[in-house]
């Protein structure tokens, strides 16, 4: 990831910031601290409680991390700009209280809500009111920048040396992805494993995330090869609706973003009818077992989860 | 591997239905305390805590998106989980099963709101427990005219005390991690990388059934001076950064550190390697002073003994300093989380220690950091839940190699 991209995804965030009136934007979501300040934590599985780690101020353009050290820090930002972690509320009130422009916000965004950060905020910046902004932040990771396509490619390669490791292992074959992931580079899942086998038929679903970004892939295995993708990935063109979708799709399906990590849009059966596919978000398309990512284009998708050149993609006959 | 299956068997075993219920029984009394209506829970480990369903260890983003729900009242617990296997995990639940809800999304808050009317009814001017509310259930005014109310209030003192069966869970995932790490150190050689190693353990810990990592696992080279490592606002060693993939050299002093959960009960492991060669005595030195920190810590620990009694023991038994790092602790809990409470020696200051007394069926993760600056130093965790008499240690690995050989 480069500081250039570090930079236009924050620059995205203040412009939708200025479009709101938001004067700061408090975040708590480890997804949407790495999109706005380029800091990526240590990775833990599970939801988290709802904390600040993350400031973004309007009138000076700086992001503000919660963070002890200052190793990963990005060279937009400096020591300055961190606070220091601390479990005790008051401590944690006056990190906030010295962010420069904070106390005088009248507009405060956060992506979840939390009646004792409320409660706090009010302390903090007496004239504020308190706004959601989850829906700001999924609005300006929807549509990728080019490098965070390549990021997620990258991703995708991982995912499939796991996905061959398991094919060849002859025991253990979760165990064999995951350190065959590891050599290729990242110990981090965005999902759980899925490996099972059933005859001459393996089944494989693997997700992880390469420096921030997400990658995966899904299907049914039989000789080492994966069946041909079905039609719902084909449908996933700039323009389509819930309707191209739903048509288009054979088993259970679910098409949701996938940037850092799970995103919006958000569509299956039951959910996603006002959306319509834009040209530049990536997808994770699934059908069935079938999973692949894909970039979005005005014409036929991109496909990312496209076994890489070393293991050509010799597809199985379709179901 | 075959020893560990027979170590295994020896382990402490949790009944899942009298654990649900136990905890169950706990947190309506929570409920009843507080003269909450209801609880509704969006955060994983209060959901297990309610219901019994473990949502799978995935990706923050994806655990909150593809979340499970769970409304409390005085006579009904209702589950809506997401997952791939949620029916054959929710199977033998003793709650009643509800479709997966999206709180996330603005157009599933009809499908939200009407659980919650199913099960809680009219929630207008009642009290409900709350851990989370996302964007979208605030954009629908899912609680305008409830009065929320933070179900830590509710949970903090229900998951402070484990009954048998939660330690047995802890035992259990602290064995897989131990074992799980003997291969990894023996992978930690020179010219491997921290995710060589890394692999290595996560590969053999789902080898012996553990599929529930909850960590990326810390393998960092520690630097032997403050002043060569990140700088800290608190001027000490920085502990653990997760950034980078260090390649191991020669005479690299290794903190590791990883978890797992079996039932959701989190382990915590930790333990110092040297790369490529024996401690040298200075090294060996501080090993001793951590051994001599963790065993005041076991002595002082028992029913009725304050977090700050157990600190003051420990700085005694360093010569008057605190051994850990600054930013956080001499020890803490762990549960359904990694890091919870108790957790002695936090900038919540003394007098939180002071007041905090110890009792039977707390756990406490023992966490003594010695630091010689120039020579590094030494770091390792172990777990103890505190017995009507004294403590009992969970750690059932013998040893710290490469220090006490």
């Amino acid at each position: 990831m480069t500081e250039s991209l570090t930079v236009r995804r924050r620059d995205r965030v203040l412009a939708a910031m200025a479009r709101r009136g938001l004067d700061a934007l408090v975040l708590g979501r480890a997804d949407n601290i790495c999109y706005a300040s380029g800091m990526q934590g240590l990775w833990t599985a599970g939801t988290r409680p709802f904390g600040a780690g993350c400031v973004v101020i309007a009138e000076t353009r700086r992001t503000h991390v919660l963070s002890t050290w200052d190793a990963g820090l990005p060279e937009t930002m400096t020591r300055a700009d961190l606070y220091p972690l601390t479990w005790n509320p008051q401590i944690m009130a006056r990190h906030l209280a010295a962010i420069d422009g904070f106390a005088e916000s009248t507009l405060i965004g956060v992506d979840e809500v939390s009646p004792s950060f409320e409660r706090a905020a009010k302390r903090i910046a007496p004239l504020s009111d308190i706004a959601t902004a989850d829906d700001l932040m999924a609005e300006v990771r929807r549509v990728k920048f080019d490098e965070e396509i390549e990021c997620i490619d990258a991703a995708c390669k991982v995912a499939w040396a796991g996905a061959d490791a398991a094919l060849e292992a002859p025991r253990n074959p979760a165990g064999a992805a995951i350190a065959a992931m590891a050599r290729a580079g990242t110990t981090v899942p965005s999902s759980a494993p899925t490996i099972l086998r059933a005859g001459d038929k393996t089944i494989i679903d693997l997700g992880v995330l390469l420096n921030g970004y997400e990658g995966g892939l899904g299907g049914t295995f039989i000789d080492g090869r994966r069946r041909a993708p079905p039609p719902l990935v084909d449908a996933c063109r700039g323009g389509a609706g819930h309707t191209d979708l739903a048509d288009a799709a054979d088993g259970p399906w679910l098409v949701r973003g996938l940037g850092l990590g799970f995103e919006h849009p958000v569509l299956d059966p039951d959910h996603g009818h006002r959306e319509v596919l834009k040209a530049g978000m990536v997808l994770s398309v699934s059908d069935g077992h079938h999973r692949d990512v894909i970039a979005v284009t005005d014409g036929p998708p991109r496909i990312l989860s496209t076994r890489p050149a070393t293991h050509p993609d010799s597809h199985a006959p379709a179901r | 591997m075959l020893l560990a299956m027979i170590v295994a068997a020896e382990l402490p075993t949790c009944e899942v239905k009298r654990m649900c219920a136990d905890r169950l029984a706990r947190l309506r009394s929570g409920l009843d305390e507080q003269q909450v209506d209801a609880a509704v829970l969006l955060h994983g480990p209060n959901v297990t805590y309610a219901t019994g369903f473990v949502p799978e260890a995935v990706d923050a983003s994806h655990a909150t998106y593809q979340r499970a729900l769970a409304i409390v009242t005085e006579d009904r617990v209702r589950l809506h989980a997401h997952g791939r296997d949620a029916h054959e995990k929710t199977d033998g639940l003793d709650c009643e099963i509800g479709a997966p809800l999206w709180p996330e999304l603005d157009d599933d808050t009809r499908a939200v709101r009407s659980a919650l009317q199913e099960v809680a009814g009219d929630l207008a001017g009642r009290r409900i427990a709350v851990d989370s509310v996302t964007g979208a259930m605030e954009r629908a005014g899912l609680y305008d005219d409830a009065q929320l109310v933070d179900a830590n209030r509710v949970l903090g003192p229900a998951r402070l005390i484990k009954t048998t069966d939660e330690v047995a869970c802890i035992e259990r995932s602290q064995f897989l991690t131990e074992w799980a790490m003997e291969p990894a150190r023996e992978a930690c050689v020179v010219g491997a990388t921290r995710r060589d190693v890394a692999g290595v353990f996560l590969e053999a810990l789902r080898g012996l059934g553990g599929d529930h990592n909850e960590i990326d696992p810390i393998f960092q080279p520690m630097p032997r001076s403050q002043r060569d490592g990140p700088y800290t606002a608190s001027g000490s060693v920085a502990f653990p950064t997760g950034v980078g993939n260090p390649r191991y050299q020669a005479g690299d002093l290794v903190w590791v550190d990883s978890g797992h959960g079996c039932g959701g009960y989190a382990s915590d492991y930790g333990r110092t390697w040297i790369v490529g060669r024996e401690p040298s005595a200075a090294e060996r030195s501080c090993f001793d002073r951590w051994l001599t920190i963790t065993r005041a810590c076991y002595d002082a620990i028992r029913p009725g003994v304050t977090l700050g009694d157990v600190a003051r023991r420990a700085v005694a038994a360093n010569g008057g300093t605190r051994p850990w790092l600054p930013y956080f602790y001499l020890a803490h809990g762990v549960g359904l989380e990694s890091a919870e409470m108790p957790m002695i020696g936090t900038d919540l200051g003394e007098e939180f220690d002071d007041n905090f007394v110890l009792a039977p069926g707390m756990i406490l993760v023992l966490e003594p950091v010695v630091w010689d600056d120039g020579v590094a130093g030494y770091r390792a965790e172990e777990i103890v839940v505190v017995t009507d008499d004294g403590n009992r240690i969970l750690s059932s690995f013998p040893g710290y190699a490469p220090f006490d050989s």
